[in-house]
């Protein structure tokens, strides 16, 4: 009966803005946006698979807090190669731009393998290329050692990548479908996989999603670590502070006026 | 003003959504942004020489079977199957990362090894893993797209394979063929084509060899029998294992004998459509 009452008092409004940030009335529109990345992860436990075998977990995080730790996460990553430095500088920035990130990755990728032989690995008939750099008994690959000197762990049976990818693509196919901003992102995959996100996963696919005026993903400008609406804010906090310091007045008793022209009379 | 009746023009409009389907390929979002992706359209009679290579695979792959029949029944009933071809480059690496995903340590690695194997598995590779995921995300985006047109369609390996044994998309090194159509209900899923070649049987036959366990008996004595038929009291039956000769000999013999014997028909014709420029552009 409790639940019938309730149901009578079905009424009720929400302010929804993506100003400020961090506003209730953003945290509101954040929720819409959590919803959203909930459809996109069905969407990527029902894609096509290889001999329909279930290989997807997912992990779904929001909050200031989490974000921030990923940012992180992902700028120090960004600092240990060349080729990642910018590209992951940038995509940091971005992750701090979005509402929430969906983190989805292959169990199966690094320890069992599909071992239907098509090659995809390492190009051969078999899949010794696989089991030759595995650590093993009868085929069972021991994963307890988890160290590794590369970044991810290889190599992976390349097989359940193409099924991590069909997850990831359907979850962005419902992103689009909901009009919601969503991109994929390998930073945003190891920077998860480094604090712990999905972690029966050989490796993890971030997918940020938004939805904001501006679209986070696209469209940025050079040095976007750098110059960035975070930045621009800030520092207009900086310049215009000092700006009003250098020339005060009482405004009680005097507020200088245009000077005016001849015309006005 | 018109009327359209029956069935024709809608199995040849399968067509129209093969290609509004090759735009959802090509807008598919990537993460690399760095992988070369290629679509095709192939349908009518040139849709024979992918299923008659099938054909001797089919003998050795229940899944290639089913794959075959269904492609073959329709295409022979005159309802129009189309295949998408999807194919991408993954055996080369310009990324630089150096992540180890592929198992070497570098990019640099990776190329040199893959330069010697490119194309030597059953469906192409090796694989720069982060190119596989932009490759299989536009995949998806095939099978999302048909979805979204209410077409029955599945992703198929098997195609794949005939499509990278025949030659199709010669530059790309990983080849998946999206079936496409006929439009009704339950082509590729539940499949009806299986039905002439299904029986009981064949059925249990595989589902013993498949998953043993569900036929297992009492394990306690180290060495159980097991229950493959109704009668219990009947000699029981054991498992064993061991080399199959007989099955390494055909599963070679399909590969490098009768696949082959296929290919070698149709090669010229299809080499000289990619000399001539695109196939059907």
């Amino acid at each position: 009966m409790k639940k019938y009452e309730e149901d009578l008092n079905f009424r009720g409004e929400e302010y929804v803005s993506e100003w400020t940030p961090w506003s209730p009335q953003d945290i509101r529109r954040k929720k819409g946006v959590l919803e959203s990345a909930r459809m996109m992860l069905n969407s990527a436990l029902t894609a096509p698979f290889a001999g329909g075998v279930p290989s997807t977990e997912a992990h779904i995080v929001y909050g200031q807090e989490e974000l921030e730790a990923i940012a992180r996460k992902m700028e120090e990553i960004a600092h240990r190669k060349k080729a990642w430095k910018e590209p992951f500088l940038y995509e940091a920035v971005m992750v701090r731009d979005s509402d929430v990130i969906l983190f989805i990755g292959n169990t199966r990728c690094h320890e069992t393998a599909l071992d239907a032989g098509c090659g995809l690995c390492g190009g051969g008939m078999d899949c010794s290329y696989f089991y030759e750099q595995k650590t093993h008994r009868n085929g069972l690959v021991d994963i307890t050692d988890r160290s590794s000197e590369t970044q991810i762990k290889g190599p992976l049976c390349t097989a359940r990548v193409n099924d991590m990818g069909y997850a990831v693509g359907s979850a962005l196919w419902t992103a689009h479908t909901l009009m919601v901003d969503a991109r994929p992102f390998a930073s945003v995959g190891m920077a998860g996989q480094e604090l712990g996100y999905c972690r029966n996963s050989g490796m993890i696919v971030g997918v940020p999603v938004a939805a904001k005026a501006k679209n986070p993903y696209v469209d940025v400008n050079v040095d976007y670590h750098l110059i960035n609406m975070d930045k621009v804010l800030d520092n207009t906090r900086k310049i215009y502070q000092t700006a009003r310091i250098i020339r005060g007045f009482d405004y009680r008793k005097w507020i200088p006026k245009p000077k005016k022209t001849d015309e006005e009379g | 003003m018109g009327h359209l009746i029956g069935m024709k023009y809608c199995q040849e409009h399968v067509l129209e959504v093969a290609k509004n389907i090759v735009l959802a390929v090509h807008k598919a979002p990537q993460i690399t942004g760095k992988t070369e992706i290629e679509t095709e359209i192939i349908w009518g009679e040139d849709l024979e020489p992918i299923i008659e290579v099938m054909g001797p695979i089919a003998q050795v792959m229940r899944y290639v079977q089913w794959d075959y029949e269904t492609l073959k029944n329709c295409y022979e009933k005159g309802e129009n199957p189309v295949i998408v071809a999807v194919g991408a480059k993954t055996a080369k690496s310009n990324l630089a990362w150096d992540c180890g995903a592929c198992g070497f340590a570098t990019c640099k690695e990776f190329n040199a090894y893959a330069k010697d194997t490119r194309g030597g598995g059953q469906l192409g590779g090796p694989s720069c893993n982060w190119k596989t995921l932009d490759y299989s995300i536009a995949c998806d985006w095939a099978c999302a797209s048909a979805w979204q047109y209410r077409v029955d369609n599945r992703i198929m390996g098997s195609v794949g394979f005939a499509l990278l044994a025949l030659g199709f998309m010669p530059d790309m090194d990983v080849k998946l063929g999206l079936a496409l159509g006929p439009p009704r209900d339950m082509v590729y899923y539940s499949r009806e084509e299986m039905h002439k070649s299904m029986s009981y049987e064949l059925d249990k036959q595989d589902m013993i060899n498949c998953v043993p366990t569900m036929f297992t008996a009492f394990p306690g004595g180290g060495t159980p029998m097991y229950k493959t038929k109704d009668e219990w009291w009947a000699p029981p039956e054991f498992m064993g294992m061991g080399y199959s000769p007989e099955a390494m000999e055909v599963m070679q013999q399909v590969l490098f004998e009768q696949v082959p014997e296929i290919v070698v028909k149709h090669a010229d014709k299809i080499e000289a459509r990619y000399k001539k420029g695109k196939k059907k552009e």
